[in-house]
């Protein structure tokens, strides 16, 4: 089939004539696809689809969101999960299967406000998103700066294959946690990290329609673009090798840290190279060749070292938020990144 | 009948732990401190139709006051004096979470708050407005509409009124073979001083000017003081759930004295 | 009368009251995201009508018993400030306020794919902040691009406008005094790109020849709007690049 020019599109705007498969936020008229949102058109050989730029979530099982309890009943809690409806998550889920509403105080585990963050387990056309939080890593976030930006955004922010939040995370000394529904917290331990994080995935959410993103993200963070190393990746990026390239969970350097109750010292981005290691006031982003997860930002072992009202190690659902969540993060919203947004990626890519 | 309720916004407890921890260090999260006032526009004149009227912006809230001008019986008990008529809508364009429907409590009292204040300073001299004592008066109906909500709608809705009351032309009625006639011609309103309100919240021993949406959240208890411009106090309401001490209350009144001057020599610009 | 009437609407060169031709509209400007709460929003200015909509959506139903199974409910309101009118208009609801948010719900309901949101609600709140004729259509309007600014899947755009009959004469875009003075007022909404009339009133007198007229005439005008409404939304989205540029 033919490739048709990507191009901004409006609800009702005529994308392409023919027998093509609509694939998302695309409906057939007659002969014609018709775009139903406003956003960013594209035809491959799998059909046409458009990217939408605004809208709320929706929810889709297996996606990780971010909630907030608004409320609870003597079985669940209510979630708002910045949605269409609201989420529940059963007690069971936090207590075990022998929760009983008479002897457990939820109020114990999550109170009202509490943010967590949780896997939809089930969602249909008849019932409310479920949630669990019953994974690793996956519970309450007991602190860290809050940014809502739209749904509509966070495949881009978290970019192919995790490319863009890790360009922030490193440059910044952070760790940002990214619900598919919109909410992102960071954290870290430097303020000025913090703020440069949060400045920079506020110009991800408004910039995300534009091209040469990634370059102009590192530009705002002073990031050096090492045009060697970075070269064999955006061969990578080509559709066919996609899923080779993912970076697997297991390869994660510091899987032990949680254990240590020590306040870690800044996160360094581990680099594989060479000279400056060591922590500077100035995030210094080093070149990062193509491994991945081996660049990632140790997640600051941010539990042992802040006050956790709620975080009772007897509970499997703990608040820890370990490092493998993220990287298990990433590969679901990454997939999902190549749904939605791969293209434009790719696209970029090509002209770094 | 007024009974408790659940607050409609329910702030993140990450976000609210940072801010305490901000306000310990006399900072607010939006980093304004204690006594600032954010952002403040006002346009005058956008509504034609309307007498007079006025657009503030005070950060995010934003709020509409349109003055217009008819004739009527007085009221009762006030036969020499021209009728003031306020009204205020929260409209469910404001926040997700207005109830399209007749005001609540929560915007009858915002209504009646900003009333209190134009009335007891006698901002506009209803004795002025009479055309047949005791029979046909000017009827002044001020009327705002809340289009964004993003907390402090009494200060934002003072300003409004205000600035659409002092900078609008009233319609010169005229008696004619005992009809009412408009004339077709204007005056400036009879204005005899300016009220402005200053409203704070307390959230711990902190009292904060301007609270947002999330500090409104957040707060034990409000205050509101309406001065004129000699500095007296023309109105006051206390509000929400917890108290304050008298200490705080004397504070209060001293710092919404010089703030609402401040307040008001930008509204007096507009004219 | 008749002849002091049409004097006051149409001067001998065929030009209204309000200095415009047979075929113009009067001036329009639409804006996007006015409403920093809201999921959606726009403020039109159409003439001296001054209208913000805001868009809440699709979002819980309460009560939940008013939800629908198969589809999501869509909720309309009309409504104008009291200061909109030349007198001062009562706040609470009137009649005239209750059908048009009626038959304003029903001309934006066949672009939206309603069956995509089951159970939930999408609330469309107009305020109408002046009024000047055709407050309807500009509403409609406004709706349409704040529906779309929201990210609700819709089949086409809604544009409005109305046409009109001043004695001879079939005119577009009838404003206050016409509609007041004027002989026929008949407002339109229209899907452009699916070619389909959404809303359709009559107030006056026409012949067949002169209906099918006028609403040619509100079609084309639906038409130009449309161009308006699709630069308002573009302008948001994609600032003034109006293509999307790709390096070779």
């Amino acid at each position: 089939m033919q490739e048709i020019k990507r191009r901004y599109v409006i609800p009702g705007d005529k994308i392409i004539e023919g027998n093509y498969k609509p694939l998302m936020n695309v409906v057939k008229s007659g002969n014609y696809l018709i775009s139903t949102r406003v956003g960013i058109a594209e035809a491959g050989k799998d059909g046409v689809k458009v990217i939408p730029l605004s809208g709320v979530y929706i929810p889709r099982v297996n996606d990780l969101v971010i909630g907030k309890i608004i409320d609870r009943s003597s079985l669940s809690w209510d979630v708002d999960i910045n949605a269409c409806f609201f989420a529940h998550l059963p007690a069971q889920d936090v207590f075990g299967r022998d929760f009983s509403p008479a002897k457990d105080d939820m109020g114990r585990q999550l109170s009202i406000g509490d943010l967590i963050i949780a896997r939809i387990v089930s969602f249909d056309r008849t019932r409310d998103p479920m949630l669990t939080v019953q994974d690793k890593d996956l519970g309450k976030i007991p602190y860290g700066e809050f940014i809502k930006i739209s749904p509509t955004r966070v495949p881009r922010l978290i970019g192919k294959r995790g490319s863009m939040i890790q360009t922030i995370e490193q440059a910044t000394q952070t760790r940002v946690i990214i619900g598919q529904n919109g909410i992102v917290v960071v954290t870290g331990r430097d303020p000025d990290g913090l703020s440069l994080a949060a400045k920079a995935i506020k110009m991800v959410e408004e910039e995300s329609h534009t091209t040469n993103l990634t370059q102009r993200v590192k530009t705002l963070l002073n990031v050096q673009d090492p045009v060697d190393p970075e070269q064999p990746e955006s061969v990578n990026a080509s559709p066919g090798t996609e899923s080779s390239t993912q970076p697997q969970p297991q390869p994660q350097p510091q899987p032990n840290n949680e254990s240590s109750t020590q306040p870690q010292p800044q996160p360094q981005p581990q680099p594989n190279n060479e000279s400056s290691t060591q922590p500077q006031p100035q995030p210094q982003p080093q070149p990062q060749p193509n491994n991945e997860s081996s660049t990632q930002p140790q997640p600051n072992n941010e539990s042992s070292t802040q006050p956790q009202p709620n975080n009772e190690s007897s509970t499997s659902n703990n608040s820890k938020s370990g490092s493998s969540s993220k990287e298990k993060h990433r590969n679901d919203s990454s997939e999902k990144s190549s749904n939605n947004d791969s293209d434009i990626d790719q696209k970029e890519k090509k002209q770094e | 009948m007024s009974s408790s309720k659940r607050s409609t916004v329910i702030v993140e407890q990450l976000r609210k732990q940072q801010m305490l921890e901000a306000l310990s260090r006399g900072k607010r999260l939006d980093g304004r401190d204690f006594e600032s006032y954010r952002n403040f526009e006002i346009e005058i004149g956008i509504i034609d139709k309307a007498s007079g009227s006025a657009k503030v912006k005070l950060g995010n809230t934003e709020v509409i006051a349109g003055v217009k001008v008819e004739t009527g019986e007085p009221f009762e008990g006030l036969e020499n004096k021209g009728a003031l008529i306020m009204s205020a809508e929260v409209l469910p364009t404001a926040s997700p979470h207005v109830e399209p429907g007749p005001p609540d409590e929560d915007a009858i009292e915002l209504s009646r708050v900003v009333d209190r204040g134009i009335r007891e300073s006698e901002m506009l001299d209803l004795e002025k407005l009479v055309l047949i004592p005791g029979k046909i008066v000017y009827t002044v109906f001020v009327d705002c509409s809340i289009i964004n909500s993003d907390g402090n709608l009494l200060d934002a809705t003072s300003y409004a009124v205000v600035a659409a009351l002092s900078t609008s032309k009233f319609p010169i009625y005229e008696i004619r073979d005992e009809q009412v006639v408009d004339t077709g011609k204007t005056m400036p309103p009879p204005i005899t001083t300016m009220p402005v309100s200053i409203t704070a919240v307390r959230i711990g021993e902190s009292v904060l000017l301007d609270p947002t949406t999330e500090e409104e959240a957040c707060m034990d208890a409000r205050i509101t003081m309406t001065t004129q411009s000699d500095g007296n106090i023309v109105a006051v309401q206390k509000g929400f759930t917890g108290p304050f001490s008298v200490n705080q209350i004397v504070q209060f009144s001293e710092i919404a004295r010089i703030k609402g001057e401040e307040m008001r020599s930008k509204i007096k610009e507009l004219n | 009368m008749y002849n002091l009437k049409e004097l006051a609407l149409m001067d001998e060169n065929g030009k209204r009251s309000d200095g415009r031709g047979i075929d113009e509209l009067r001036s329009i400007k639409i804006t996007v995201g006015v409403v920093k709460n809201a999921d959606g929003s726009a403020y039109i200015e159409f003439g001296k009508n001054k209208i913000i909509v805001a868009v809440y959506g699709p979002r819980e139903v309460h009560p939940k018993h008013m939800a629908l199974p198969d589809r999501c409910v869509l909720r309309c309101r009309y409504h104008m400030s009291p200061f909109s009118t030349d007198t001062r208009k009562n706040p609470a609801p009137s009649r005239r306020e209750v059908e048009i948010s009626k038959v304003m719900r029903e001309s934006l309901e066949p672009s939206l794919i309603l069956s995509d949101y089951p159970r939930a609600v999408i609330d469309v709140f107009v305020e109408v902040l002046q009024a000047d004729g055709g407050s309807r259509c500009a509403g409609i309007n406004a709706a349409s691009v704040a529906l779309a600014d929201a990210g609700i899947n819709m089949r086409d755009l809604v544009s409005a406008c109305a046409a009109g009959r001043l004695s001879d004469n079939i005119v577009l875009d009838i404003n206050d005094l016409e509609d007041k003075e004027g002989d026929a007022d008949m407002p339109v909404a229209y899907l452009p790109n699916l070619e389909q009339v959404t809303l359709l009133q009559l107030d006056g007198k026409l012949t067949t020849a002169q209906f099918s007229e006028c609403l040619e005439k509100a079609i084309n005008g639906c038409k130009s709007v449309y161009e308006i409404q699709k630069e308002a939304l573009m302008k948001k989205y994609f600032g003034n690049e109006m293509e999307l540029k790709e390096e070779a």
